[in-house]
């Protein structure tokens, strides 16, 4: 009797734990099947299936150029996000520097501003630095939001690091920018790379910096925004679809190499 | 001075005269390694990071933005009055505040048991895997997300269909565009963000200590409301303000899940900006109005939740 009043917590929480699996991929799994249904509306149940909406998809200029425009400052702000925020993690961990905690409460403010505000502040911001806006102006915003990911994930890694490593190499001739290149680097490599998978998902999927920054070029979610608003059809599936394999690809990659790097 | 002898590209590099007199010769000195390392950090962290945010504040200031030639704009705070004297103005801020608490506490009871189910019943080896499939859907992205929901919600998407096929109901309940459709949307785009805080922290109550109240005669409730609740706490406070953050925030998910009765705050902020331009500084003043009114509810909650660390310990 004991035994079955103790397990039955056990139970209901295995069963919890599925039916939250279940909602949580209903709606994607629907979304897929949707794209295959032969018909120009969307609309339950799908009855004739077709592969024509995907042949539409990938002939779509309009779409190749979204996903190019994406790719593009999604690696522009990836590298410029990577560079600073292991700056600044640097400059964290840094001996005899004082104002660390206020350094780090800075660099984690647009982390906490809810997204809208931070879109808001920096459409101001451009304005009155007189920049345009545009594909400058989304990278900026992007690399802005993307940088606390990039110290937090940083300083971990850099905080677990043996200080003789560096100490060592400086005893054997580098200098502190050398030892930097040749041991620290090296050593926040699979946390980095990590933090930079992030970093292009992030940025792919932005969409409330690029409404107010970007111009009339569309990035990835702006043009599947501009679909959904102007009308449904299982093209935007089809699309949508093609997006959320190729990210969740890319996620489960990172995801991957980062546990792949911790084992070791 | 002495330079080791390196038989890689960067020995080339490093032994150059050119790196010897800049960069070699600036990291030599504490001075120089120290402007290396805080200049652009800094400089980037008071100008982007900072910088947006004072530019802000300083437009809802001003009477008029952008500058036209022949206005002159002064100082004023008749942009945080428009606030108060309309009612289009501030009830989307109170309905952005009552979905983003609703979507908050609704979140945090259904992804708790998920959470501690990960923790502290999923095997140590399991745990990865059991972690992985719940983030699969969180690399969609907003906008496929919130997508995805209509596919469920709508008057022809499964639900309705299902119910019909069954014999429930005749014609479709309408639940698109509707507070519950908004509702519902919001919770399924942020719950992710409370699943790791709270399994980071359930995962560090060492298990012996629920084993000892069991011993000790203590059931599954009181174990959980006088063990594993308080020692959860860091884990609800951070999680619940991440998710109440996210959820002010954000702006596409109304607009394609909501009707005309669901108007949120963004949406009103959006429209000082595509509209009229000189309507700038009430913008500004109403995202400063929600940026303050949104932190001081996350940090009255954290007082409330999280203030009373000596109790949990």
């Amino acid at each position: 009797m004991r035994s079955l009043f103790s397990d039955a917590p056990r139970v209901t929480l295995t069963a919890i734990y599925w039916a939250f699996i279940f909602y949580l991929l209903l709606p994607l799994t629907l979304m897929m099947a949707m794209s295959f249904k032969d018909a120009n509306f969307v609309a339950f149940p799908i009855g004739e299936w077709t592969l024509d909406w995907y042949a539409k998809v990938l002939q779509d200029k309009q779409f190749l150029e979204a996903c190019l425009y994406s790719i593009m400052i999604a690696a522009a702000t990836t590298l410029a996000a990577t560079v600073l925020g292991v700056w600044i993690a640097m400059l964290i961990v840094a001996e005899g520097i004082k104002g660390q905690v206020i350094i780090f409460a800075l660099a984690c403010l647009p982390a906490v501003v809810p997204g809208m505000i931070s879109a808001i502040s920096l459409r101001i911001f451009i304005s009155t630095i007189d920049m345009p806006t545009g594909t400058a102006a989304i990278i900026l915003g992007h690399t802005v939001h993307a940088v606390p990911f990039v110290v937090v994930m940083a300083l971990t890694r850099l905080r677990s690091m043996p200080g003789n490593l560096v100490d060592a190499a400086r005893d054997l001739g580098a200098d502190s920018f050398v030892a930097f290149l040749r041991v620290t680097l090296p050593y926040l490599g699979p946390a980095l790379f990590g933090g930079m998978i992030f970093c292009v998902l992030l940025s792919i999927d932005d969409f409330v910096r690029t409404f107010f920054l970007g111009g009339y070029r569309p990035t990835l979610p702006m043009l599947i925004f501009a679909k959904v608003q102007g009308g449904m059809s299982p093209e935007i599936n089809a699309m949508a679809t093609l997006v959320l394999v190729v990210t969740a690809a890319v996620g489960l990659y990172a995801e991957y190499l980062t546990r792949r790097a911790r084992t070791r | 001075m002495s330079v080791p002898k390196y038989s890689t590209g960067m020995a080339k590099v490093v032994n150059s005269s050119l790196y010897q007199h800049t960069l070699g010769a600036a990291v030599e000195s504490r001075i120089g390694r120290i402007i290396l390392l805080a200049s652009v950090p800094l400089l980037w962290l008071i100008m982007l990071h900072v910088g947006p945010i004072y530019q802000m504040l300083k437009i809802s200031l001003l009477s008029h933005y952008p500058v036209q030639p022949g206005v002159e704009s002064h100082f004023t705070l008749a942009n945080y009055a428009i606030f108060f004297q309309e009612s289009i103005y501030f009830t989307p801020l109170i309905k952005s505040f009552i979905f983003a608490t609703g979507a908050t506490a609704f979140t945090l009871v259904v992804v708790y048991p998920v959470a501690y189910y990960v923790a502290k019943i999923v095997k140590p080896q399991g745990r990865s895997k059991a972690l992985l499939l719940l983030l699969v859907p969180f690399w969609a992205g907003e906008l496929i997300r919130t997508f995805s929901v209509i596919m469920l919600l709508a008057n022809r998407g499964a639900v309705n269909v299902l119910l019909r096929e069954i014999g429930l109901i005749d014609r479709p309940i309408p639940m698109l565009y509707t507070s519950f459709s908004l509702g519902f949307g919001l919770v399924y785009l942020i719950c992710l963000y409370m699943l790791l805080p709270l399994y980071s922290a359930i995962e560090k109550i060492p298990s012996p200590l629920l084993d000892a109240a069991a011993d000790l005669g203590a059931g599954p409730f009181t174990r959980f409301r006088r063990i594993i609740l308080p020692l959860s706490r860091d884990g609800i406070v951070s999680g619940c303000s991440l998710v109440f953050l996210t959820c002010i925030g954000v702006f596409a998910t109304p607009m394609l899940l909501g009707g005309p009765n669901t108007v949120l705050f963004p949406e009103t902020i959006s429209s000082f900006f595509h509209g009229a331009s000189d309507k700038w500084p009430v913008g500004a003043a109403f995202a400063l109005i929600m940026l303050v009114t949104a932190l001081i509810a996350a940090a009255i909650f954290m007082r409330l939740v999280g203030g009373s660390k000596r109790r949990a310990i």
